[in-house]
């Protein structure tokens, strides 16, 4: 019976300790991390909102591949289109991409934030050049989705990382017929 | 005695090397080794754990009860990573985000726990830390060892920390315009891992003659 109550004791202090000291460095660290990541969320907003204005925004969206909706709205204040937070697969796993769309689904701009591809490869794909090519898409023409859609410039520019292209573009398309659904609203 | 000590520390950089000697720790070494930065900010992060839980299971050693050595070691070394992890996100948030799920899952890594069981609970505090220091140090050198070779001929970069004017990345004018690609991907990790691992056999069979 001693020893089990030297266990449990040990076993709790050691616990209560770890606890106190985690406690102590998330109250320092926690509101640097919140600001780094408003910060990467602002600074991707203002890069894809093709010079309109930031509406209003939306969390709940109840779409587990769009994490928020934000509206972009024209000089009049009538919505021009919208900002998707969107959530996609690719060669290492999630990734976080930021995308705005004309209220037609057109493709205005698009970031690849988050994400674990491969250096040299994959993480090309953070370049804000690499989504030229979806730029004016998924309006009149279908978002490309495939190496063979590409223009050849354009399809060596993924080559290697062809599943990081496609978890892109399957995203991005996602996100147009998402657009498309609001009906500007 | 100083000499015990001197060992005691540098074992782990060549003699007991962590990866390329003893094999511990081998799913970060091949993981996370794509970029410069990225190996030596595994490394440095290991380095911290390593240190901390070693001395303080050697300062723990005789008040934790045999029977559950175990679990409180995990619960020390968890303690220690979620700083680490903690730390990192709030201060160094590009590193955290490339070293991904092998960061939290520094926990499991066998180098910390076996330098638990087999050092650390069975030596003095001075000893642990320069154990801790020099396990830490072997594999960070093997780390970033492996990251430079795979950046330089995979990709034609090196990725340090961006200073100033300084974006962080030095471009190598002829891999970069034609990488030995495979050298990126995981398979081009293992491949190096056994060259490396003849190189350093062979240099050790060298020296015993």
């Amino acid at each position: 019976m001693r020893q089990f109550a030297r266990v449990g004791i040990t076993l709790s202090l050691i616990a209560a300790i770890a606890a106190t000291a985690l406690a102590m460095v998330n109250a320092v660290t926690a509101p640097k991390i919140a600001a780094y990541e408003l910060q990467v969320i602002q600074n991707a907003l203002t890069e894809v909102s093709g010079g309109f204005a930031l509406g209003d925004s939306n969390t709940e969206t109840g779409d587990t591949s769009v994490s928020a909706v934000h509206a972009l709205n024209d000089t009049d204040g009538s919505v021009a289109g919208y900002i998707l937070q969107l959530n996609g697969v690719g060669y290492g796993g999630s990734m976080t991409i930021m995308a705005s769309y004309l209220v037609t689904g057109e493709v205005i701009d698009a970031r690849l934030l988050a994400n674990a591809e491969t250096p040299g490869l994959g993480k090309k794909a953070e370049v804000p050049a690499y989504m030229e090519k979806f730029q004016g898409t998924g309006g009149d023409t279908a978002v490309p989705q495939k190496k063979d859609a590409l223009e050849k410039s354009d399809a060596d520019s993924i080559s290697g990382a062809t599943v990081t292209f496609s978890g892109v573009a399957k995203s991005i398309a996602y996100g147009s017929d998402f657009v498309k659904s609001l009906g500007g609203k | 005695m100083a000499t015990e000590r001197m060992q005691v520390l540098t074992k782990g950089f060549f003699k007991e090397n962590p990866v390329f000697i003893i094999m511990l720790g081998l799913c970060p070494t091949l993981g996370v080794t794509t970029q410069v930065i990225n190996g030596i900010g595994m490394g440095l992060s290991v380095i911290f754990v390593l240190v901390f839980s070693n001395i303080f299971i050697s300062m723990l050693k005789n008040i934790i009860p045999n029977s559950v050595r175990i679990p409180s070691y995990i619960v020390i070394i968890a303690a220690f990573v979620t700083i680490v992890e903690m730390v990192m996100h709030a201060f160094a948030p590009s590193i955290y985000q490339a070293l991904g799920i092998f960061l939290p899952l520094i926990v499991v890594n066998c180098i910390i726990l076996g330098r638990a069981e087999a050092f650390a609970n069975k030596n003095t505090v001075l000893d642990s830390f320069l154990d801790g220091v020099g396990m830490g140090v072997g594999f960070t050198m093997a780390l970033t060892l492996i990251a430079f070779i795979r950046e330089v001929f995979g990709a034609g970069t090196i990725t340090l920390v961006p200073m100033g004017g300084f974006d962080g990345v030095i471009e190598i004018p002829l891999f970069y315009t034609y990488p030995v690609r495979v050298l990126t991907l995981a398979a081009g990790a293992l491949l190096l891992m056994g060259y490396l691992k003849a190189f350093f056999e062979w240099n050790a069979n060298r020296k015993r003659g």
